[in-house]
């Protein structure tokens, strides 16, 4: 019974919590200067935030059990402050709480769908029910200067071939069906390459970056190094603008897995491989990258968040003025206790 | 034209930390008039850019390194002077405006040129989110400029319990504004990237800057940790703001790296 009335005790201090954060913002701080990727992920890391879940509930708990509930009428401001005080601490632990059952339930995938192309999300993630996402569109605006104004992906929602709901994604507006977000996150090129050969031994693909095509017959093969959208040779393999103004396709050609050479090609530009054969670079066709995300803490966050920050409100109005009274009280005091001495 | 009141910005605001500083050494009232109206003045050329830069972008200026120094050290000046008038204090005025100097030095020797251009938004910036987000970070990191100030003239001092109240004050109202700043900063990555907490190297000192704060509200009034840990607490504190933008920016590459 001590041990134990002694690990609460230890558990429930706020001397504990505090050393707890500490410990957290020391190994936040290391963490990101070293292994930025995987601190956060660490067993350590974890561990010292579900013992900070277990200390700031215990040390909260005790808190509103002791909590003075007659100063509602005494002394409303202190009241404010105190309860704010509460509150932002009750907030705190529903976010790391959300935060946990993200962790253990949510789910995310990144997907990348052509113009065309349809998914079935239940593939990629457990769904409640199974539907698919169609790609109508995808398109890029651009600002004057070339960078991007905004990535417009235009989807259907489709279940069993009949159509739900039909909308667009851009970035800061996700798509939300059945608590499943989809967020315009990312985008590439894939390039169609079209072989000419003798006696119809021609062929085509469809590239990703640094994708290849063996040309049938021979040793040779083709490699897509990259779509560039506004190539000048001073940029060399960056585009300069993200506005197609100038589109080239960085290439490789191999033998024997030797390479041959790199070349630039314009869209639409025959080059000659050898005597029999030749290629050409024909289409662009521009993918989206989305994301898929079901959270099923986030009303639990949620809450939290507003929880927080109606409390350090309260917190902070009320306090700054019960300072200031308690200011105004302690030089009172002081004066008296001066006068007394007098 | 903004690169010419950029400089006044810079000599008003240097004037008036050296005004201040010799001012309270010798406690010539003359000098420190001097110091408060080039302080004033300063303050005044600091927003015109502001009011400038909105003109010519069209929206609030917030969305750059640079816009952002400047919105730092016009609520920094602005409530130093209000400070100044409620407490009759100037012992403080040499750090603050130093330290304000020190960031009009950094906008002109880093991203001059990047005032006088229009750039357009990037798509993840467009959002409503941005200004509040952006306006309340600013201002949490006014106070503790501000509060960092009063404690490092008690450290320079050694006196380490002068002004306790006033940078617990300051302090509580810049933790508040940078709690909110990151409650609505999460909310905004939710819509945008897609996930309130990334453990971007931003959000990551930010932590580490409000977990600092936190500590010191807790433990100051405590008597291991009055006087003189207290303004060292807050002090670094201030220096992990300073780290939050210029070494995460500059040094660390994340999801906040903007222009």
């Amino acid at each position: 019974m001590k041990l134990w009335k002694k690990v609460y005790s230890y558990s429930s201090s706020m001397k504990t919590g505090l050393m707890l954060l500490a410990l957290i913002a020391l190994i936040s701080a290391l963490g990101s200067l070293v292994v930025p990727e995987v601190f956060f992920q660490t067993l350590l890391f974890r561990l010292l935030l579900f013992f900070l879940i277990v200390n700031m509930v215990l040390c909260t708990l005790r808190r509103v059990i002791v909590f003075n509930w007659r100063l509602l009428k005494t002394r409303r401001l202190k009241f404010v402050r105190e309860f704010g005080i509460l509150l932002l601490h009750a907030g705190m632990i529903l976010i790391i709480v959300g935060a946990g059952v993200f962790l253990v339930f949510g789910q995310s995938v990144m997907i990348s769908l052509s113009q065309g192309e349809s998914l079935d999300v239940s593939k990629e993630m457990k769904v409640n029910k199974p539907f698919s996402i169609y790609l109508d569109d995808f398109h890029i605006e651009y600002n004057n200067d070339g960078s991007a104004s905004q990535y417009y992906s235009q989807v259907k929602v489709t279940v069993e071939k009949e159509i739900k709901e039909s909308a667009g994604i851009s970035v800061n507006y996700p798509l939300d069906y059945q608590n499943i977000k989809a967020y315009q996150q990312s985008y590439g090129y894939k390039v169609r390459i079209k072989v000419t050969g003798p006696e119809n031994k021609g062929t085509e693909s469809l590239l990703d970056e640094e994708e290849s095509l063996t040309i049938p017959g021979t040793d040779k093969m083709v490699k897509m190094y990259k779509y560039i959208p506004n190539y000048d040779p001073e940029y060399a393999m960056y585009s300069k603008t993200l506005r197609p103004d100038n589109p080239r396709i960085i290439f490789s050609v191999y033998e024997k897995g030797e390479l041959l050479g790199v070349g630039v090609a314009k869209i639409g530009e025959h080059i000659k491989l050898d005597d029999k054969f030749s290629f050409v670079f024909s289409t662009v066709e521009p993918y989206t990258v989305l994301k898929l995300k079901s959270d099923p803490g986030l009303p639990v966050t949620s809450s939290g968040a507003i929880l927080f920050m109606l409390g350090v409100s309260m917190a902070l109005l009320a306090g700054v003025r019960v300072q200031k009274q308690k200011y105004a009280e302690g030089i009172n005091m002081k004066n008296e206790g001066m006068s007394e001495s007098k | 034209m903004i690169l010419v009141l950029l400089s006044g910005v810079l000599i008003t605001y240097f004037t008036g930390a050296i005004f201040y500083f010799v001012g309270n050494k010798t406690g010539k009232a003359k000098l420190q008039r001097i110091a408060l109206i080039s302080t004033i003045i300063g303050c005044m050329l600091n927003g015109i850019i502001l009011v400038l830069r909105w003109k010519l972008t069209g929206r609030l200026p917030l969305a750059s390194g640079s816009e952002f120094l400047l919105c730092f050290s016009f609520f920094t000046v602005i409530m130093y002077l209000i400070y100044e008038w409620k407490s009759r204090e100037k012992k403080t005025g040499s750090v603050v405006m130093l330290i304000v100097t020190v960031l009009m030095l950094s906008v002109v020797g880093l991203m001059a040129d990047h005032l006088a251009a229009i750039q357009p938004l990037m798509p993840a910036l467009k959002s409503p989110w941005l200004s509040v987000h952006v306006l309340t970070a600013a201002f949490a990191y006014a106070a503790f400029a501000l509060a960092a100030g009063l404690a490092a003239k008690n450290i320079i001092k050694k006196e380490y319990t002068q002004h306790g109240e006033s940078i617990c004050s300051i302090v509580s109202g810049g933790f508040a504004m940078l709690s909110i700043s990151i409650v609505l900063g999460a909310i905004w990555a939710e819509q945008t990237w897609g996930s309130y907490w990334s453990w971007d190297p931003k959000e990551t000192w930010a932590l580490v800057t409000w977990i600092i704060y936190a500590l010191y509200l807790h433990l100051h009034k405590r008597q291991n940790w009055q006087g003189k840990r207290a303004n060292i607490m807050v002090l670094t504190g201030f220096i992990l703001v300073l780290f939050t933008f210029f070494g995460v920016n500059y040094l660390m590459s994340g999801l906040h790296s903007y222009a």
